[in-house]
């Protein structure tokens, strides 16, 4: 099956002589044209979840089938090259690689995959305008504003059209107006693309977007169904 | 090469500073070659030069000529031995000369006084003027260095200590023996001035220093054995035994060794504090998808540009220096060495680059998340 799936996840972190569990016995399913949010307080485990979706990290108990493939039987050198076909990352907003302006940042995507086609480029370019940032393609990231490097982030987690998308913080630091444009960026993505995507937030301003919310607390996941917001949609939709 | 090429472009100030380093490096290693070069032509550039295989010396005389005394009859006998197609008969001793014709300049000049047969193999070619002729003792041939002192051809040269003169007929290029410019003289003219005071000569009859032998494969061993009292060496163990040459060679190589060693720490080290710096970004790189080998690839493709570059301006900066070097001092480049010296030096900072990729190897993508709780 497609998608992401979390089968009773746990993570164990060791801490001199504690043991620290940050995640506990975790299950999720993300569909296809999914857009979940996972928020909660700082040392919830938020981070640790993404790591793990994002085959970052290891669980330590569990399992994690991403598009039908156990991320526990993959060699480190196939979950880099899963990382780079299926997972598209939305990384906080000053990680772009300095040197690099924003049409190569996308390019250096495909140049880490192999061979970088006339195609490629074009699609970057058209990745971009649709981002709005047709003007900005030469610009180095020290001379673009939060929202168009946060924006650039973006492009690049598409570039390899991805199958999921994992989005840690997007909004940090961004106005709510930039804000807002973002995260319907990335709802517009998964669905009209059809893409699994987590994001994992404070921000409960951009959760009206989401299709559901996860809270994380304790290294407990457990679905808010009595956000005001899915419920709001839910009768936006009736209605 | 896409990453390192942006890269070297983005943070020029940093990697000039490398560069220059590198550049220096480079320069002061192919100065060093040059000189080593230099002086092991000025020690040995005959005896590197002639068209001889082997060399017979005196028993005990350990490859030196200065050492060695044998007579001249000897050299009749081993070319009649197997594997040698010819032998012939040298010696050699120190001298100061002045020049007699000119008498405004009357600065002496200190030279080597070889003595040969006429003709044969070990007679250098003139490139001006004419060679040695069997039956005119008094004529000589002198390496082009008396040339430039202001000798002429015609010029009579008086030996200092000593009621010989001789004749300039010839000059020869890139004749030096002992570190003194080399006349080339006949065997008895030599004799006469070598073994002037009586019983000199040991009683050997035509006494000459050594025996040099034409012929691929000569045992050694078996003329050893079967000429009493004589030493037979390959020429490049002949050459090792010139005075002061292994000293000299040695001094330059241990410089040139230490240097390379260093080169390879001082780079390794500007390398991983460079990748350290950036350990934040290729964790980023590698949580977006970058394999090991694909950011490995970037920073080696990168050292290796700024080596190349920096060996090469290197290269520029040693000839121009050997064009403002003054005559006198023994320096010559050989474009084999500085090509050898290039690649050594190219191979080395890529191998200290190498801690880096390791380095690279062991950065965890995690850290793009930042905070892990």
């Amino acid at each position: 099956m497609s998608g992401i799936q979390f089968k009773n996840v746990s993570k164990l972190y060791q801490q001199g002589e504690n043991q620290v569990l940050a995640l506990d016995e975790i299950s999720l399913t993300v569909e296809q044209g999914e857009f979940i949010a996972v928020i909660g307080p700082s040392g919830s485990g938020k981070s640790t979840f993404l790591a793990i979706a994002g085959a970052l990290l290891h669980p330590s108990k569990g399992e994690v089938i991403l598009n039908g493939k156990n991320l526990n039987e993959l060699k480190p050198k196939d979950l880099a090259q899963l990382r780079l076909e299926e997972i598209g990352f939305i990384l906080q907003t000053s990680n772009l690689v300095p040197y690099l302006n924003v049409l190569e940042q996308l390019l250096v995507v495909k140049r880490m995959a192999g061979k970088l086609a006339k195609a490629d480029k074009e699609y970057a370019k058209e990745l971009l305008q649709s981002l709005g940032l047709a003007a900005k393609l030469g610009k180095l990231p020290e001379q673009l504003s939060g929202g168009e490097r946060q924006r650039t982030a973006i492009a690049r987690a598409f570039m390899n059209n991805p199958s999921i998308i994992l989005a840690d913080e997007p909004t940090a630091s961004l106005d709510s107006k930039r804000a807002h444009e973002v995260v319907q960026l990335i709802a517009n993505e998964a669905k009209t693309r059809n893409k699994a995507a987590i994001m994992v937030t404070h921000d409960e301003r951009m959760l009206e977007y989401c299709d559901k919310v996860y809270q994380m607390e304790d290294g407990r996941l457990k679905h808010d169904d009595s956000n005001s917001y899915e419920k709001l949609k839910a009768i936006s939709t009736k209605g | 090469m896409f990453l390192a090429i942006k890269e070297l472009k983005h943070g020029k100030l940093r990697f000039l500073m490398i560069g220059v380093i590198t550049v220096l490096i480079a320069w002061l290693v192919f100065i060093l070659s040059g000189l080593g070069n230099g002086l092991s032509t000025l020690s040995a550039a005959t005896f590197k030069n002639m068209d001889a295989n082997y060399v017979t010396f005196e028993d005990g005389s350990r490859a030196s000529m200065s050492r060695s005394l044998l007579s001249e009859l000897l050299a009749e006998k081993l070319e009649s031995q197997p594997n040698v197609s010819a032998a012939s008969a040298m010696g050699a001793t120190m001298g100061t000369v002045l020049n007699n014709s000119d008498s405004e300049t009357n600065e002496k000049v200190d030279i080597a006084i070889l003595g040969i047969t006429p003709d044969s193999f070990l007679e250098p070619n003139v490139f001006d003027g004419k060679p040695l002729q069997a039956n005119k003792p008094l004529e000589v041939i002198a390496n082009e260095t008396l040339k430039k002192k202001g000798f002429k051809i015609g010029d009579t040269l008086k030996i200092e200590g000593s009621l010989e003169k001789m004749k300039i007929v010839g000059f020869v290029k890139n004749e030096t023996y002992n570190h003194l410019p080399a006349i080339f003289t006949t065997l008895d003219k030599w004799r006469s001035i070598q073994f002037a005071a009586p019983g000199s000569n040991k009683g050997i009859e035509k006494p000459v220093n050594a025996i040099m032998l034409q012929g691929e494969n000569i045992d050694s061993e078996k003329l050893n054995q079967l000429f009493k009292n004589t030493e037979t060496v390959t020429k490049s163990t002949a050459v090792q035994g010139m005075p002061g040459y292994k000293e000299e060679n040695g001094t330059i190589m241990m410089m040139l060794a230490f240097l390379l060693a260093i080169s390879a720490f001082v780079l390794g080290v500007f390398f991983y504090v460079l990748t350290l710096q950036k350990s934040n970004q290729f964790g980023i790189l590698k949580a977006i998808g970058a394999s090991n080998r694909f950011l490995g690839r970037a920073i080696v493709s990168q050292v290796f540009l700024l080596s190349f570059i920096s060996i090469a301006a290197g290269i520029l900066l040693t000839y121009g220096t050997a064009l403002i070097l003054p005559d006198e001092m023994p320096f010559s480049l050989d474009l084999k060495l500085v090509i050898l010296y290039a690649l050594l030096l190219l191979v080395i900072s890529i191998l200290s680059s190498l801690v880096s990729v390791r380095k690279i190897t062991k950065i965890d993508p995690l850290q793009a998340i930042g905070r892990m709780e």
